[in-house]
C-alpha cells in the first residue's frame, strides 16, 4: 500500500488506494457519455451520418459519379424501393448500385438513394457552416460585451469608424471628393487618438472635448443589437432574405448563420461576466498578461462548455431550417438534391409513391433526433451540479 | 415603477426604430427591383414601370422612401403593391383566419404539457418520465412538413375526411352542424401540428421547474409533517413551480401574428404565415415591412408585459 507520510507525524495522511482514480476532464466526459445511453446513441448516429455524408459527397460528385443523382430514366419513374430496373431500358453504365433502386425512384426516374446521399452532404455543410458562423459571431460579440463591457464607446470613436466605413463606400459610388474627405477625417481621428495616447493625463482642449463624451457602453451596444435581432421573426426573416437574393447554398448558410447568433452571444457574455471576477483571472492580470492572452488562454476554455451544447442543438435547428426552405422551393437550386426538396417534389405523389415523402422525412427525423439527444446529454454531462457521484 | 415604465418605453422605442431601419434596408438593398418582377409580361411597358416607380416612390432616395413609408404606415394609408388594397385591412382579414388556429394550438399545448411535465417530475426516472422525455425529443426533431403529410395520409385514407383549406370546397348543407363539423375537421390537423413543438418544449420546462421545487426544503418539511403526496405536490410545490409560466402569457403575444409559413402553405390555410409567404414571392414590400414592424411591436410589448406580470406574481422582484 502506497502512503504519503509526513516526517513529523508518522500517521497516514492520504491513502492513494482509497482515493478515486484521477482522470483527465476528457476521459471523465467520455466515461459519463458512455453511461448516458440516449446521448451516446445520438453520438453514434451522428458519426454514422457524418461518414455517410462524406461518402455520399464522394460517390455523387465528379464528372462520372458512381451514383448519379441527376440521371433521368423516364421509363423507370416512381418505382418502389428495392425494385430491380427493367433490363431492356437501362442504358449501360447508368444502372443503380447493387442492381436495385434501394429507395425507389422519383417522378423523373432518378435514383432516390443517390439523391438522398447528395442531400446528406448539403444538410451536413449547412448545419456546420451556419452554426460555425453564428458561434464565431457569438463568441466575438459575447466576449467583447462580457470582458470589455464597462468600457465606453465615445463620440469620437463612432465618428472616426463611420468615416472609415464611409470612405470605401463613397469611393465605390464614384464620389472621389467625398471619399477623400471621409478618408482625411478618419485619418484625423486616428491622429487625434494617437496624440491622446502619447500625452495621457493632459486635459483635452475645450474645443475637442465633445469627442470624448460617452455615447454608449460596449455591453449596452452588443445587448441592444441582440434585442433588435430578437425582434425579427427568424424564419420569416431568413425566408425574405433568401427569396430576395440569388439562390445558392452559400447564401443559405450565411443567412442562417447571421440570424442565429443571439443565443450564443448571451451565453458567452454571461460566462465571461462571471469568470472575469474569478481569482485565476485576477492572478493572470497581476502577472501582466495581455487581454488577448487572458481571454483566449484562460477565460475561453472555461466558457466553452455551454457554447458547445448550444452549437450542437443549433446544428439541428439549422438543418431543419434548410430543409424547410428547400421544401418551400427556396435554397439550393433544383438539379441539386436536398432532403427538403426531395420531400417537396414527392408531395404530389404522397398516395402513389409514399417513399418519396417517408425516406427524406424519416432520415431528417433520425438525424435531428441524434443531434438533440446528444446536445441535451452533453448539457447534463458538462454540468457539474447535475453530476452524480461515480 | 414609473421610472421603470418610462425607461422601458424609451428603450423599446429606440429598439423599434432600429428594427424598422434594419428591415427596410434588408429589403431595399437586396438585388432586383419590384418593378422588374416579370420582365416577360408584355403589359409591363417602359411607361407602366415608370409610372409604378413614381406611384410607389421608388424613384426617390432611400431615406425619403423610408420616411414616406412609415408616415403612410402610421396614418394607415399603406397599400399593397399587388392589389392596391390597404395593408392593415388585409392583415386584419388574415389575422382573423389565423386566430382560431392560434387559440386551439395554444389550448392544446397548455392542456397537454402541464399534466405531462408534472407527472414526469413526480415519477422522476420512472417509465413515464423516460418515455415522455424520448417522446418530447421526437416531437422537437420531427420536421413539421413531414409530420403534416403523415397525418394527412392517415386522416384522409382512414377517416375519409378532407382537410385542405378552411372548409371543404363547395360544401353546402342546411344543417349548421355539418358546416360546423366541417370547419372543426379542417382546423384540427393544423392546430395539432402547431402544438407539437410547443408541447414538447413546454412539458420539459414544466418538468424542470417542478423538479427544482420538489427538491426544496419546505417540500420536504411538508412531507415530514405527514401530508399526503397529493397535498404536497399540488398545493405546495405546483403553485411555486407555476410562477415562471405566468410570464409566458406575455411571450405568447408575438405568436398571434406569427402563423407558421410551412404548415399554412401545406394546408392551404389563408392565414398570416401564408400571406407573408405570398408577399415575399410577389415582392410586396409594404406587406412584408408592415408584418415585420407589427411583429417587432408585439415582441417588445410581450417582454414588457411579462416583466410586469413577473413583478406582480413575485414580490421579491422589484424593478
Amino acid at each position: 500500500m502506497k502512503t504519503i507520510t509526513t516526517a513529523h507525524t508518522p500517521q497516514t495522511v492520504l491513502d492513494l488506494d482509497l482515493m478515486p482514480p484521477s482522470r483527465s476532464p476528457w476521459s471523465e466526459t467520455w466515461r459519463l457519455l458512455r453511461k448516458n445511453r440516449m446521448a451516446f446513441s445520438g453520438l453514434v448516429i451522428f458519426a454514422i451520418f457524418f461518414i455517410i455524408a462524406v461518402a455520399g459527397m464522394l460517390l455523387t460528385s465528379g464528372r462520372k459519379p458512381v451514383l448519379d443523382p441527376a440521371q433521368v430514366r423516364l421509363q423507370e419513374k416512381l418505382r418502389p424501393p428495392m425494385s430491380v430496373p427493367i433490363p431492356e431500358t437501362v442504358v449501360s453504365g447508368t444502372a443503380p448500385i447493387l442492381g436495385r433502386y434501394l429507395l425507389g425512384t422519383d417522378d423523373l426516374g432518378r435514383d432516390v438513394f443517390a439523391r438522398m446521399l447528395q442531400g446528406a452532404w448539403v444538410s451536413l455543410t449547412v448545419g456546420f457552416v451556419a452554426v460555425g458562423i453564428s458561434v464565431l459571431i457569438g463568441i466575438v460579440l459575447g466576449g467583447l460585451a462580457g470582458y470589455f463591457g464597462q468600457r465606453a464607446i465615445r463620440v469620437g470613436h463612432i465618428l472616426s469608424w463611420s468615416l472609415v466605413v464611409a470612405a470605401p463606400i463613397l469611393a465605390l459610388a464614384a464620389k472621389p471628393l467625398a471619399a477623400l474627405l471621409a478618408a482625411a477625417g478618419a485619418l484625423a481621428g486616428w491622429a487625434f487618438y494617437a496624440w491622446r495616447r502619447r500625452r495621457r493625463g493632459e486635459p483635452t482642449p475645450v474645443l475637442l472635448r465633445w469627442l470624448s463624451w460617452t455615447a454608449i457602453g460596449v455591453d449596452d451596444l452588443v445587448m441592444r443589437a441582440v434585442d433588435i435581432m430578437l425582434c425579427f421573426p427568424s424564419f420569416f426573416l431568413i425566408l425574405t432574405v433568401v427569396a430576395l437574393l440569388p439562390p445558392s447554398l452559400y447564401t443559405i448558410m450565411i443567412v442562417i448563420g447571421l440570424t442565429s447568433w443571439m443565443g450564443t452571444t448571451r451565453l458567452v457574455r454571461a460566462e465571461f461576466l462571471s469568470l472575469r471576477e474569478q481569482d485565476f483571472v485576477a492572478a493572470a492580470r497581476a502577472l501582466g498578461l495581455s487581454d488577448l492572452h487572458i481571454i483566449f488562454r484562460h477565460i475561453m476554455p472555461n466558457a466553452l462548455a455551454p457554447v458547445l451544447v448550444s452549437a450542437t442543438l443549433g446544428i439541428a435547428s439549422a438543418m431543419l431550417t434548410e430543409a424547410g426552405l428547400s421544401f418551400l422551393g427556396f435554397g439550393v437550386p433544383p438539379p441539386h438534391a436536398t432532403w427538403g426538396n426531395i420531400l417537396s417534389d414527392g408531395k404530389d405523389f404522397i398516395f402513389d409513391a409514399p417513399w418519396l415523402t417517408f425516406a427524406p422525412g424519416i432520415v431528417i427525423l433520425i438525424v435531428l433526433l441524434a443531434f438533440n439527444l446528444f446536445g441535451e446529454g452533453l448539457r447534463d454531462i458538462l454540468n457539474p451540479k447535475l453530476r452524480e457521484r461515480n | 415603477m414609473i421610472a421603470f415604465f418610462g425607461r422601458s418605453v424609451v428603450q423599446k422605442s429606440i429598439t423599434l426604430f432600429f428594427v424598422s431601419v434594419v428591415s427596410f434596408l434588408v429589403i431595399h438593398l437586396a438585388p432586383g427591383q419590384p418593378s422588374q418582377i416579370d420582365p416577360l409580361n408584355p403589359k409591363f411597358t417602359r411607361e407602366v414601370v415608370e409610372r409604378m416607380r413614381q406611384q410607389f416612390h421608388l424613384d426617390k432616395p432611400l431615406h425619403i422612401q423610408y420616411l414616406l413609408f412609415y408616415r403612410d404606415l402610421f396614418t394607415g394609408k399603406t397599400v399593397s403593391w399587388k392589389d392596391s388594397r390597404p395593408v392593415l385591412g388585409k392583415i386584419y382579414e388574415r389575422f382573423l383566419n389565423s386566430l382560431p388556429l392560434f387559440i386551439l394550438g395554444t389550448l392544446l399545448t397548455w392542456t397537454f404539457s402541464f399534466p405531462m411535465g408534472i407527472r414526469a417530475a413526480i415519477q422522476r426516472n420512472g417509465p413515464f418520465d423516460k418515455s415522455t422525455t424520448f417522446l418530447s425529443y421526437v416531437l422537437i426533431s420531427v420536421p413539421g412538413f413531414f409530420f403534416a403529410y403523415v397525418l394527412i395520409i392517415l386522416v384522409v385514407t382512414h377517416l375519409n375526411v378532407p382537410v385542405i383549406d378552411m372548409q371543404t370546397f363547395g360544401v353546402t348543407s342546411d344543417s349548421v352542424m355539418v358546416l360546423f363539423m366541417d370547419r372543426v375537421w379542417h382546423l384540427v390537423l393544423p392546430s395539432i401540428l402547431g402544438a407539437t413543438g410547443g408541447i414538447a418544449v413546454l412539458s420539459r420546462y414544466v418538468r424542470g421547474q417542478m423538479l427544482e421545487i420538489i427538491g426544496m426544503d419546505y417540500v420536504r418539511t411538508a412531507r415530514a409533517k405527514g401530508l399526503s403526496y397529493d397535498g404536497v405536490y399540488y398545493r405546495h410545490a405546483l403553485r411555486n413551480a407555476l410562477l415562471p409560466f405566468v410570464t409566458m402569457f406575455g411571450l405568447m403575444l408575438p405568436g398571434l401574428i406569427g402563423g407558421s409559413v410551412i404548415i399554412e402553405s401545406i394546408f392551404g390555410w389563408p392565414g398570416m404565415g401564408r400571406m407573408a409567404y405570398e408577399a415575399i414571392l410577389a415582392r410586396d414590400y409594404p406587406v412584408i415591412l408592415t408584418l415585420n414592424f407589427i411583429t417587432g411591436v408585439l415582441v417588445l410589448a410581450g417582454t414588457f408585459i411579462s416583466d410586469l406580470l413577473y413583478m406582480v406574481v413575485d414580490p421579491r422582484i422589484r424593478l
